[in-house]
């Protein structure tokens, strides 16, 4: 009965991280939609979460290899504790970001979280370090914002050779119509790579329950769905104070630039979630979007900024771990039952509801998000 | 080391796939604005062969970037 309870929890914090995925998260994907007008805040975030409910039944190459080759859980009770302190170290740093408006990344506060959960739990034999989070997470994620980089650039180039001298009128609003489609399939590409992980993680403590044999991995179909609408619905609520450090202050762009960012940001990630790559959607957006203004103008992009977001991204993967680690060690003061996660979790809770009160009371209205056109 | 713990044939499709997508599509929309925006311009100004070329250029923008999306859906969906 102690580990159902456990494996209710987890399942509740999994799809809470999957919730606040959507809301940390997809604000990077509507942030140049909005930045460029080609929508309204509210239609831009209601259109994404629809589109990122959409993307979670796409593939399941993901959830595989966060389940699989990642980490290895044990199928008992501290393998079930490991996973619940994973989850709430990624949640934890998701939180602290969100609050401080940093761009950090989800997915790698996931696998870090996790990480550092089993290895404090199973020690280092349980971490499939080279091939699983050198091979498939991190080098995969060091080459994803690159490429966006690139592709962003040479599309944009592309693009203004293409329509250089055409009036701009007309060229604006194409682009924007442009970005409805761009934009949409950014945000099915998000759902497709990051709701997958949470189907991922669920799994695992599936496994770790013994619900799941180790060796039949298979992602249940109500875990699809609850993982898809819980990022869905985190998509809806949104993230206004990150919509703004993403859509305006890295550079101000034209529709055109919207266009090829987003357009690059969905082919990165959506040709990786079909070969099982657990890619930082965030990471993927900010290159893209970095590109689509470094081929315009150098100086268009505003570096600092920039280089704040990597720093908040070098950042996550450690940070997430310590939190997971340090996460199942407080679980396991109170033994290997159900009342850990109890606690933890209501301490999560009541951490949540305070952040949110103070964010509540300093965060600017979304009509008041500084809407641009055109480089500066 | 690195080579042998990564799956070199799966990063270098996402690397020639996201080029080819990323860069193709988006051309293409640009040929389907260029092609339809000239269309009209060219059709008020009387030269209705250069309006048929354009209005050609702007339809097989538009086809390219709808069958690049749903090849694309597809191909994902398919496994």
């Amino acid at each position: 009965m102690g580990s159902e309870i456990i494996v209710v929890i987890v399942v509740a914090t999994a799809l809470t991280f999957d919730f606040t995925n959507g809301f940390h998260d997809t604000a990077n994907v509507v942030a140049t939609s909005i930045s460029t007008r080609a929508m309204p805040p509210k239609v831009a975030v209601g259109y994404a979460s629809i589109l990122n409910f959409a993307g979670a039944f796409v593939s399941l190459e993901v959830a595989a290899t966060v389940a699989n080759d990642v980490v290895e859980i044990q199928a008992n009770s501290i393998g079930l504790l490991a996973v619940f302190g994973g989850l709430v170290g990624a949640i934890a740093w998701n939180l602290i970001t969100w609050y401080f408006g940093l761009p950090s990344s989800s997915s790698h506060a996931l696998i870090g979280g996790m990480v550092g959960a089993v290895f404090v739990a199973e020690g280092p034999d349980a971490i499939f370090f080279q091939d699983g989070i050198l091979g498939k997470v991190m080098i995969p994620a060091l080459v994803a914002p690159l490429l966006a980089f690139v592709v962003a650039g040479l599309a944009i180039l592309v693009l203004y050779r293409i329509v250089g001298r055409m009036r701009p009128g007309p060229v604006t609003s194409g682009f924007r119509v442009g970005q409805v489609i761009s934009g949409g399939l950014l945000a099915l590409a998000h759902g497709t790579n990051d709701a997958q992980k949470t189907m991922g993680v669920i799994t695992l403590a599936l496994v770790a329950n013994g619900t799941i044999a180790a060796d039949n991995f298979h992602v249940p179909d109500w875990v699809v769905v609850s993982a898809a609408t819980a990022i869905a619905l985190g998509t809806y609520v949104g993230g206004w104070r990150i919509i703004k450090t993403m859509g305006s202050r890295i550079h101000k762009m034209d529709a055109a630039q919207g266009f090829a960012a987003q357009g690059a940001g969905a082919t990165v990630i959506l040709a990786a979630s079909h070969v099982g790559f657990p890619l930082s959607t965030t990471h993927t957006i900010s290159g893209a979007v970095i590109g689509s203004g470094a081929a315009k103008r150098l100086s268009a992009v505003r570096w600092g900024v920039a280089g704040n977001i990597v720093v908040a991204w070098v950042l996550t993967l450690p940070a997430a771990a310590v939190i997971g680690g340090f996460t199942f060690l407080v679980t396991r003061v109170f033994g290997t039952g159900a009342a850990g996660p109890i606690i933890v979790s209501t301490g999560i809770v009541i951490g949540t509801v305070f952040l949110f009160i103070r964010r509540a009371q300093q965060a600017a209205p979304p009509s008041a998000v500084p809407l641009t056109e055109g480089s500066s | 080391m690195i080579a042998t713990i990564v799956d070199w044939d799966a990063l270098l499709q996402v690397i020639w796939v996201s080029l080819a997508a990323g860069v193709g599509v988006t051309a293409a929309w640009g040929f389907a604005l260029l092609g339809s925006t000239r269309a009209i311009e060219v059709g008020r100004a009387g030269r209705a062969a250069e309006a048929v070329l354009y209005v050609v250029i702007g339809v097989a923008g538009l086809a390219t970037v709808i069958a690049a999306i749903v090849f694309g859906i597809v191909i994902l969906t398919g496994d």
